[in-house]
């Protein structure tokens, strides 16, 4: 018995995305989610669209993310508060300095206008930033947009086509037979369909495990959190000092970094995302940023868990078996990149093929990643800040 | 063992903890945030003063003063030694546990009017008390409009009551407590609207109020709080509609209910249980007072308390604390009755979040909000949909974020708990199959220069992750 097309595991922004581009080119979608809609990384996002000039391979994939961002609110139907102000990177430091060289190095190899600013340069594009600033990166491209609204955006716009979501319905284990992809178990029963996206973040590699597929990612527990509104002080996203700051449509300062604590997942239960008394370092930091935000008071803090990649790079693999089953995963840049993952897993779900740039993001890269990567690479669970 | 001991909250019950905890030689912190600054009650948590601050909270020694003069299990505490930290803020607690093990010794943050303190200890209880219940109506941003407890703060505590005339809202003990206090105090009591059909303190407390000749308007509803800069009287309503008339009053006492402080358990991630006698998520509690996490107490009631006496003077309480007996009618229900009066007889238009300027029908239609200047291409709704029967229906989280309702300074102290009740009337489903909002840290928005952290070690420093470009390869 064939319930629907297509199955996405996964209700977070890269699962909407693909559910919602799949609905529009015809397929019958039914999307399961362990938890709630976007509840995990997608929420935590600080909802920066990245060009990816630090890992070149996929920033042609991002840069066509950049091309639907301007018209998504047109195209969903929703608003996700995008703001196309540009990009950037600051030193405020001479090691941070040190850093951006060398990374805009990497940056220059991408069709991208990156521009090398001295520090009042930076400051004629972010009027509050520290006098400490001595430089950086910027770019008048790319932009951010409320993680939480969009997701919800896709979701929403699914619905209106007719998708549907299922919440509170964790997927127990993917079912092929014969090759080719059967379906999936749910507490529920069976679900059956001829096609599966698997956009459950480092779920996917706990998913595939039993058909004998290694997809290395780790998950990690990050901390964000937002300070009451301020006047408006800048537009564009921000990155410097070991943080992302971006101020909201709102007036909020919404920023997060910081030591990142390794952790494990269990199959259809949703991680606790503890906050720490680290937040009180990223508070002193977004000061010695924006020595302006000593006048915002400190709202709000929580915790996401992000899946990372051995490379720290998306990928996007289409499997010839099971037939019919696609899996992707961004290693925490996924929100920007979600119009366009969307559609080129869609794309490779329905058609077999993409005309999204996706050639390198396959997991055929990590063919010679050993089983015990994340202890090799000291990201095993309890590990912090390595 | 409870080791080093935190309470939280120096109410009776706190105090008798901390000084029983302290006699029996324990190392114990008491901490409380009152007396607070002036702008921190403005946030109107715990109490709701709502926008009508008499400029005497200015006196920060006076009002310290009067706290001392008005709770003598404090002057007790601070007579034996205990270490005490009041105007001192709990603003987080932290402690390892799933997903998080790099924090060592459980810790609390503290936060003073001059900086902040981390405070290693082994065991917390939380005696955080209640806060009031302040439901919309059309006007209840104006000055004059208060909640119960803050009234009788306002009243017995620091005596810098300024209004004149009050128009009480709602019939429990709560507002009885507050007549008495105003009235001992030469304040007029105009009237006493009640959305029920009879006095929910109970036939006494109608005879007494009817003794003190204050009129008490039955089976109607406040409209409205009129005024343009301050509250110069209140336009009632009968729930049959038939009638509406007007008082003249410079005060409206708020004083429904009250419903207990749970953002610190809440956030800590103790287990929670849905309780409508006190019309909240509660911590899940032992015989002993232990939540679901080891060594983290909750002074639910006396009971509780008296067991936890029990364990801090070495006894092995075995009989479950239990809940206080039942009130005839139970706080949700009473809540709800209210909320359901106003709601009729006020209009959509009526502001549900004052930090985030939200209607109620902004809220529950879901708009985006004003400041986007855009709409939903269609209508949506928030009910979920799943084939797991357990699974919540409404998630509180997705409208605060879709709408902004309790996401603004307040941090939702002044309206999460209509706006749930206010789902669950209008979506027809039970308050309890609402995932509730979470509760987040800081527990109360705090200066970022005050929480700084100002001694990050070099290890902390070195290993800053910078987010996002730290590309390594094998």
């Amino acid at each position: 018995m064939k319930n629907f097309d297509i199955i996405v595991v996964g209700a977070g922004i890269l699962g909407l995305a693909t559910a919602y581009q799949a609905q529009k080119a015809g397929a019958k979608v039914l999307v399961l989610d362990a938890g709630a809609t976007a509840y995990e990384a997608s929420s935590r996002a600080t909802g920066y669209l990245s060009l990816r000039g630090e890992t070149p391979a996929e920033s042609p994939l991002a840069q066509e993310a950049e091309k639907l961002w301007d018209s998504l609110d047109d195209e969903l139907g929703y608003p996700t508060e995008w703001t196309q102000k540009g990009r950037i990177w600051a030193a405020l430091d001479e090691r941070e300095l040190d850093e951006l060289k060398s990374l805009y190095g990497t940056f220059q190899k991408t069709d991208i206008p990156f521009e090398f600013l001295d520090g009042d340069a930076m400051r004629k594009l972010i009027p509050c930033l520290s006098p400490n600033c001595l430089g950086g990166i910027w770019t008048s491209r790319s932009g951010h947009a409320n993680p939480q609204r969009t997701s919800q955006a896709f979701a929403w716009a699914f619905n209106d086509l007719g998708g549907e979501i299922r919440e509170y319905t964790p997927v127990l284990e993917l079912l092929a037979e014969g090759g080719k992809v059967k379906g999936v178990r749910t507490p529920q029963g069976e679900l059956h369909c001829d096609k599966l996206a698997l956009c459950a973040a480092a779920h996917n590699s706990l998913l595939l495990a039993p058909l004998g597929i290694h997809f290395p990612l780790a998950p990690v527990r990050l901390e964000a959190l937002v300070t009451t509104p301020m006047p408006p002080l800048f537009e564009q996203a921000f990155i410097g000092n070991g943080l992302s700051i971006r101020q909201t449509k709102r007036g909020n300062l919404h920023m997060n970094g910081g030591p990142y604590e390794w952790v494990d997942l269990e199959i259809g239960k949703e991680p606790a995302k503890p906050n720490t008394q680290i937040v009180r370092n990223i508070l002193r930091r977004a000061i010695e940023t924006m020595p302006v935000l000593k006048g915002a008071q400190f709202l709000r803090s929580w915790a996401g868990i992000v899946d990372m990649a051995p490379d720290q790079m998306t990928t996007i693999h289409r499997f010839e078996s099971p037939a019919g089953l696609v899996t992707a995963a961004c290693s925490g840049h996924g929100f920007g990149m979600a119009p366009a993952v969307g559609i080129a897993v869609s794309q490779l779900l329905m058609n077999r093929e993409t005309a999204m740039p996706v050639g390198q993001l396959s997991l055929d890269r990590f063919k010679n990643v050993a089983p015990d990567w994340r202890v090799r690479r000291n990201w095993q669970a309890g590990r912090y800040n390595s | 063992m409870l080791g080093k001991i935190v309470v939280v909250g120096a109410s009776a019950a706190g105090c008798r903890l901390a000084l029983a905890a302290h006699s029996v030689g324990q190392d114990v912190t008491l901490v409380d945030e009152h007396p607070q600054a002036m702008k921190d009650m403005s946030f109107d948590a715990p109490w709701f003063y709502g926008a009508g601050l008499p400029s005497a909270l200015l006196n920060d020694n006076s009002i310290a003063q009067a706290l001392l003069e008005g709770s003598p299990e404090l002057v007790e505490c601070l007579e034996a030694g205990v270490d005490i930290r009041v105007s001192t803020i709990l603003w987080g607690a932290f402690r390892n546990g799933p997903n998080c093990v790099n924090v060592g010794r459980p810790r609390v943050g503290l936060v003073t009017r001059d900086g902040n303190e981390i405070l290693e200890h082994d065991s917390l209880i939380i005696a955080t008390g209640v806060r009031d219940f302040v439901p919309s109506f059309k006007g209840w941003e104006l000055p004059g409009v208060f909640g119960g407890k803050a009234g009788i703060a306002l009243l017995d505590l620091y005596q810098v009551f300024e209004g004149r005339k009050v128009v009480v809202l709602g019939t429990s003990e709560l507002a009885l407590r507050f007549i008495r206090s105003a009235l001992s105090r030469g304040v007029e009591i105009v009237a006493v609207i009640e959305a029920g059909d009879e006095v929910a303190a109970g036939i006494e407390a109608a005879e007494w109020l009817s003794q003190q000749t204050i009129p008490v308007h039955l089976g109607h509803v406040l409209q409205e709080a009129k005024g343009s800069v301050a509250v110069t009287g209140a336009r009632c309503a009968s729930l049959d509609g038939s009638s509406t008339f007007d008082l003249d009053c410079d005060s409206i006492a708020v004083a429904i209910a009250t419903l207990p402080n749970i953002e610190l358990p809440a956030a800590m991630g103790c287990k929670m249980q849905y309780d409508p006698n006190v019309a909240s998520w509660v911590p899940e509690i032992n015989a002993q007072g232990e939540t679901s996490l080891e060594n983290v107490f909750w002074a639910a009631n006396d009971r509780a308390v008296d067991a936890l006496l029990e364990r801090i003077n070495g006894a092995e309480p075995d009989a479950p604390p239990g809940p206080p007996p039942a009130a005839s009618i139970s706080t949700l229900d009473y809540i709800k009755a209210w909320i359901s009066a106003l709601h009729q007889s006020g209009d959509d238009a009526v502001t549900l979040c004052q930090c985030e300027s939200v209607s109620r029908g902004e809220f529950c239609g879901i708009a985006p909000p004003a400041y986007l200047g855009k709409e939903l291409r269609n209508q949506q709704t928030p009910v979920n949909q799943s084939d797991s029967s357990d699974a919540p229906r409404i998630n509180q989280d997705f409208m605060k974020r879709m709408t902004r309702v309790s996401m603004g300074h307040c941090q939702g102290k002044r309206c999460r708990d209509e706006a749930v009740v206010a789902l669950s009337l209008r979506f027809g489903c039970d308050v309890e199959a609402i995932r509730p909002a979470s509760y987040r840290f800081p527990l109360r928005p705090i200066d970022l220069g005050l929480i700084a952290d100002d001694d990050e070690s070099d290890e902390i420093r070195l290993n800053w992750q910078m987010w996002p470009y730290e590309t390594r390869q094998d």
